[in-house]
């Protein structure tokens, strides 16, 4: 393992990789939580028209120089993308609907893009092996000059956080009162922009034009699944994007896949893994949280009706089955199934509640009788000891509902 | 003769699209339809793996957008929905990780990289007669489709609510429509490849957009100014060719012009526009 380190061949795409992931996973926080994902899609799209005629410029101006090409992809691929920025932003102003104009400028950029390759196909095809590795992108042949590069982008961008991060948070959090507030968030917008053109441009060589938006945007949505604090966000997408970025380059070497979409699956993979597996907001927590409620529900039923009647004579079905295991361990019930002493008090409080509150309804909210039953049957599980209380007060301790069923005693 | 055909070929693509696009920008579903043009990809792949018929077949194709448009649909939703995640990351999460699983499907069945390119660009010298045929059946599929359901598709356009009261499913016909869009994209992916496809969408719309007020005149006119850049693009890449000897490719030049007549035509409008105030207020 230690090899993809320190190897001559191997270390530049690793490295190159974890950091180019490291920061690009940084600027996707930032674009997610201002939720314009889809703009690092078109923009990427965009950088690809400039990187060609940035070739092609470089080859009419220098014809022996190839190894300065990659500067001119750069160049260009940054110009680019920034006037595809400022057409969307135009658009935008102007009535058109936004994922219209990003679809647009995408499609007209890429179209531009595409004439200005096949031109250069047909007359300078030598110049247009540089570019044709944009579309899907080339990590293996890194060298360590990339390093420096990332490393370079990775170092910029954190001394940005570090220097800016108020004015940034307020950004993110309410644009409109943070201007309002007299908090310069302008500029830190446009550097925002800047950065996501810049890692962008930077990125495309490596995992190609289509890919980079998901390395952007997968390590923010894991990140974002796992915590509410916008400094933890970062830490989270930022180790996520350079641990997908590590485990890409190890997985595409031992399966001889291409570098770029693996990366790209397995930050995926882990934002499905957020997703599902983050407490609080993960889809599994979520589903857990509502089955114990049904649950207790359940629970909280069984103990009623047994109540009224004395007995369960329902067939038991597997959910039934359960409730009734967790009445007998938490000693609500007793082995034959009959109330023990908690239970019956417990019993009586849920009837309590049930009867309390549809005389509140009729009483104090003017419902029809006939029609509060409903709505008691689900406030009986929600009601707290505190509202109890108050309820009791404001109906001034009453004995009948308006069924007239009494109401039981609050036991202690 | 290889002029006219081609011609022909993208005047048709250009009026499948443009039948189409309105409703789909009207819905706000475009990036959606970017998504699908990548998700075509896998589709094509695994539409393939499964019938173990050639690439370009049209079995292949057809069951590759069905595929591709289930995918998208149903993922991009699902994640909306189950997973509470917004709406553009979920967008972007679906489309980047099917595209590169489709890249390492293709990598690892076939060896052959090319399938991308070809799919991402489109080449309008390999067309031929049957190409012909299948974009006119395109044109016919598209136009059958929204002259049938045309009072749904308005109403399920605008006013979701409001078509849910009458009994019209707003979610039956978004899927209806990605399928034709994902029919439409892998019909045209060989003429114009799929990103294209994009210009050929919105681009017409847009312009219309300028001066239509209604969803008819706007069905009308899309699919005329697609006709038009496109009988203009094909002239223009021959005219390119013959006096400078530059072989450009012919959906580039057709989605640069759609580019550029909305963006002059877009000009012009702001400019009256200006105009028309200035002299309201003097």
């Amino acid at each position: 393992m230690i090899d993809f380190f320190t190897d001559p061949v191997l270390r530049a795409p690793t490295w190159g990789c974890m950091l180019l992931c490291f920061a690009s996973s940084l600027v996707g926080v930032m674009i997610f939580l201002k939720k314009r994902s889809l703009l690092a899609e078109t923009l990427s799209h965009a950088a690809y028209p400039g990187a060609c005629l940035g070739v092609v410029l470089f080859s009419f101006l220098f014809p022996q120089g190839e190894h300065g090409a990659y500067w001119a992809v750069l160049g260009g691929a940054f110009i680019s993308s920034l006037f595809a920025l400022l057409l969307v932003h135009w658009l935008e102003s102007t009535r058109v609907s936004s994922d219209a104009a990003l679809c647009f400028v995408l499609a007209l950029f890429f179209g531009v893009g595409i004439v200005v390759a096949s031109g250069m196909q047909s007359s300078i095809p030598v110049w247009y092996q540089e570019v044709r590795m944009l579309l899907f992108g080339q990590a293996a042949t890194m060298s360590d000059l990339h390093i420096w590069i990332y490393g370079g982008l990775a170092l910029f961008l954190l001394s940005f956080l570090f220097l800016h991060f108020c004015p940034l948070q307020a950004l993110l959090f309410d644009r409109d009162f943070s201007k309002s507030a007299r908090i310069r968030v302008e500029w830190v917008e446009k550097a925002v922009f800047w950065f996501l053109v810049l890692s962008l441009v930077l990125g495309i060589r490596s995992v190609g034009v289509v890919l980079m938006s998901g390395m952007l945007v997968a390590p923010a949505v894991c990140a974002r699944a796992f915590s509410d604090r916008l400094q933890t966000v970062f830490i989270i997408a930022g180790s996520v994007g350079a641990a997908s970025g590590f485990l890409g380059n190890v997985f595409s070497f031992y399966a001889h896949i291409p570098t770029g979409p693996t990366i790209v699956l397995v930050g995926t993979a882990f934002a499905l893994g957020g997703l599902l597996f983050a407490p609080r907001r993960g889809v599994c927590f979520r589903l857990f949280r509502v089955f114990q409620f049904r649950l207790r529900c359940m629970e909280e039923n069984v103990l009623k009706a047994v109540w009224k009647k004395g007995t369960v004579s329902e067939r038991p079905t597997i959910a039934l089955r359960l409730a009734l295991w967790q009445l007998k361990r938490g000693g609500w019930m007793d082995r034959d199934l009959q109330l023990t002493d908690d239970g019956r008090k417990k019993a009586a409080l849920i009837i309590r509640l049930h009867r309390l509150w549809e005389l509140y309804l009729t009483e104090e909210l003017g419902f029809h009788a006939e029609k509060v039953h409903h709505t008691a049957e689900e406030m009986e599980h929600i009601l707290t000891p505190d509202m109890e209380e108050k309820l009791t007060r404001l109906l001034e301790n009453p004995k009948l509902d308006p069924h007239l069923q009494p109401i039981p005693e609050k036991e202690l | 003769m290889n002029d006219l055909l081609q011609m022909g070929v993208l005047s048709a693509v250009a009026m499948a699209c443009g039948l189409i696009g309105p409703l789909l920008v009207l819905r706000r579903m475009t990036m959606l339809v970017n998504s699908l043009s990548h998700t075509i990809l896998l589709g094509i792949v695994l539409a393939f793996l499964l019938t173990g018929s050639g690439f370009f077949q049209l079995e292949t194709l057809l069951l590759g957008a069905l595929i591709a448009s289930l995918v998208t649909a149903l993922s991009t939703g699902g994640l909306v929905r189950y997973f509470r995640l917004q709406e553009d990351a979920s967008i972007s999460l679906v489309f980047t990780a099917f595209f590169a699983f489709g890249i390492v499907l293709v990598t690892l069945f076939t060896r052959n990289v090319h399938l991308g390119i070809e799919a991402v660009m489109g080449n309008v010298d390999l067309l031929g007669i049957s190409d012909v045929s299948l974009s006119l059946g395109l044109v016919g599929l598209n136009l059958v489709s929204v002259l049938l359901f045309y009072k749904q598709f308005q109403l399920t356009s605008f006013d979701g609510s409001f078509a849910k009261t009458l009994g019209v499913s707003c979610s039956v016909f978004q899927f209806f429509l990605l399928t034709l869009t994902s029919i439409t994209c892998v019909g045209a992916f060989r003429a114009v490849g799929v990103i294209l496809v994009l210009a050929f969408l919105v681009g017409p719309y847009l312009t219309a957009r300028l001066f239509c007020h209604s969803l008819g005149w706007l069905l009308f006119w899309a699919p005329l100014i697609g006709v038009f850049s496109s009988c203009a693009g094909v002239g223009l890449a021959r005219v390119l060719f013959d006096q400078c000897g530059l072989a450009l490719s012919t959906g580039g030049i057709v989605a640069t012009l759609l580019g550029a007549i909305y963006i002059s035509a877009k000009c012009l409008a702001s400019f009256n526009m200006a105009k028309c105030e200035k002299r309201l207020q003097s």
